[in-house]
């Protein structure tokens, strides 16, 4: 009885192990989690946003379209928190999908999504799972290309075979209710920020292009937070009403009874 | 040589650390988590009253430490629930960033024990305690809180200006907005010293579920007091716990935003904290 009692044991505890395994690789940010996909060639959007109808140009923000939901009961002044999606890579139309490491878009989506995470944290805290008040940020860094054959020690692990290339690439994002998956806002950025950018390496900036890459996705990450800033501004009316009744406590207003 | 730099930094940072967390005995208020945020001068009997009302209602117990009125949570509440409404001399790790205390042991105290000329004996007498309002300077504070972008329905924050001090209060959903508060009270002209006592809110699920649910139904039962991207009509959620707080124009009003609140499932306790307008006032 007491060997079955411990065998039992052991096989939970090998199980529970195994679970934890199972968990901690699943969590853990890794290849398997890289979705690559291809633009059709003429094709001006890259089909991740829900929608793109509503698109303006922006004349605040140089070479993007936008749009903001104004919708009393959903605009973006009605949610809290948000959940950033791993952003999504299309690679150009004529690139060699199998020139592509996984390890390297992986680099890419994951310091992206940190340059994302950074920018916009303070005003919309970052959660993890979906609920009311909680927008969902989906992006799409639209437009990767084949690099040349990199140079440097081959026994360097985090050395990519072939470099992406940046050069010609926009972003594009969308803000959606984590619950219905309505468009709350949207911009197409195709700002050029990466002219020259290069990544060779799993590791970003160790060379002056692949700091260009960094400096172009912080770039981008800081227009979207410029862009929500910009569609989070209270309009005149708002500011006369706050300011006409958001008067201080004192002690007349508490109860003491 | 670098390395010994290397060192000496190591050593300096972790020297740093125990210096933040040395023991420090200070006099302080205890109240409850409403009362101070909400009612930040002297320590009279109504104040007393508030605190003891408002803390057997559900609100938390929490430190004033009298010498800058600044606010503290404690790492063991019930230490510290049988003072409510009174004077102590507390003992334990102030976590200033935090506004944290670890607290090692509380003694009640009674106000003469406090010394004339004592920095917090101001807190504590009527007579000598700041009043000095600058009407401009006020006008001036609220206007800049009133400009913030990022203050939603769930958030409110106040403030309390005496002299060239102003401390700011309340609740905020985002850090964000408790250090723009800060940083832009802190720029006025005027302002020379800014304590802090925004407490920044927890944003779990048990508690967003119930903020959305107080919304809707509060704008589907008072839905004049709801406007563009704002309300008159402040919902504070924390830990389960309801604070309506702001202005309305009709006790009737006030009534139907507790029975709303009331009805949201998952809320503990609802403290409706609201204003009900007086004519000739500015509210």
């Amino acid at each position: 009885m007491l060997k079955k009692t411990n065998r039992t044991g052991l096989g939970t505890c090998a199980l529970w192990c195994a679970s934890v395994v199972l968990l901690v690789s699943s969590c853990s940010p890794s290849a398997s989690r890289v979705t690559v996909k291809r633009i059709s060639a003429g094709q001006e959007f890259s089909g991740l946003l829900s929608s793109y109808t509503n698109l303006k140009p922006n004349p605040n923000f140089a070479n993007t379209k936008s749009y903001v939901s104004l919708d009393p009961a959903k605009n973006i002044h009605r949610y809290l928190a948000v959940i950033i999606d791993r952003p999504v890579v299309y690679i150009s139309s004529d690139a060699d999908k199998r020139a592509f490491s996984d390890r390297g878009v992986a680099a890419l989506t994951e310091y992206f999504q940190d340059a994302i995470t950074d920018a916009v944290s303070d005003a919309f805290p970052v959660v993890q799972s979906s609920g009311p008040l909680v927008l969902r940020l989906r992006s799409a860094i639209v437009g990767v290309d084949v690099g040349p054959e990199t140079q440097g020690d081959p026994k360097d692990s985090n050395r990519l075979e072939h470099a992406l290339n940046i050069e010609k690439v926009g972003v594009e994002m969308e803000v959606v209710d984590s619950e219905t998956g309505e468009q709350i806002a949207a911009a197409v950025d195709r700002q050029n920020l990466g002219e020259g950018a290069m990544i060779g390496s799993v590791i970003f900036s160790r060379e002056e292009k692949f700091r260009a890459a960094t400096r172009a996705f912080d770039g981008w990450a800081a227009r979207l937070r410029q862009f929500l800033d910009s569609a989070h501004e209270l309009s005149k009316e708002d500011i006369e009403h706050v300011e006409a009744t958001n008067f201080p406590y004192d002690s007349a207003d508490v109860p003491n009874k | 040589m670098k390395r010994g730099a290397l060192l000496a930094a190591l050593a300096l940072v972790s020297l740093s650390g125990l210096v933040a967390q040395e023991i420090s005995t200070f006099t302080a208020y205890v109240d409850s988590d409403i009362c101070a945020r909400l009612l930040l001068g002297p320590i009279t009997s109504d104040r007393a009253q508030c605190s003891k009302s408002t803390y057997n209602d559900g609100s938390s117990a929490v430190l004033v430490r009298l010498r800058n009125n600044m606010v503290l949570s404690v790492n063991k509440e019930k230490m510290i629930s049988p003072f409510v409404g009174q004077l102590a001399e507390v003992s334990g790790k102030v976590k200033v960033n935090n506004e944290n205390v670890k607290l090692e042991s509380i003694k009640p105290i009674s106000a003469d024990s406090v010394p004339p000329g004592d920095p917090s004996r101001r807190m504590l007498d009527l007579q000598t305690y700041p009043r000095e309002k600058n009407a401009q300077l006020h006008e001036k504070i609220r206007h800049e809180l009133a400009m913030m972008p990022y203050i939603s329905v769930f958030d409110f924050i106040s403030f309390t200006q005496s002299g060239s001090e102003v401390i700011l209060t309340g609740w905020t959903v985002r850090a964000m907005n408790r250090d723009e508060a800060g940083n832009v009270v802190r720029d006025i002209k005027g302002v020379e010293t800014v304590i802090n006592n925004i407490e920044i809110l927890p944003l779990g699920s048990f508690d967003m579920q119930i903020r959305a649910a107080a919304r809707v139904a509060l704008q589907r039962h008072l839905s004049r007091y709801f406007w563009g991207s704002g309300s008159d009509i402040k919902i504070v959620v924390k830990n389960g716990k309801i604070i309506l707080l702001g202005t309305v124009t009709t006790k009737s009003d006030s009534d139907i935003a507790s029975i709303q609140c009331n009805g949201v499932p998952g809320a503990f306790k609802v403290f409706n904290l609201l204003r009900v307008q007086k004519s000739g006032k500015g509210t």
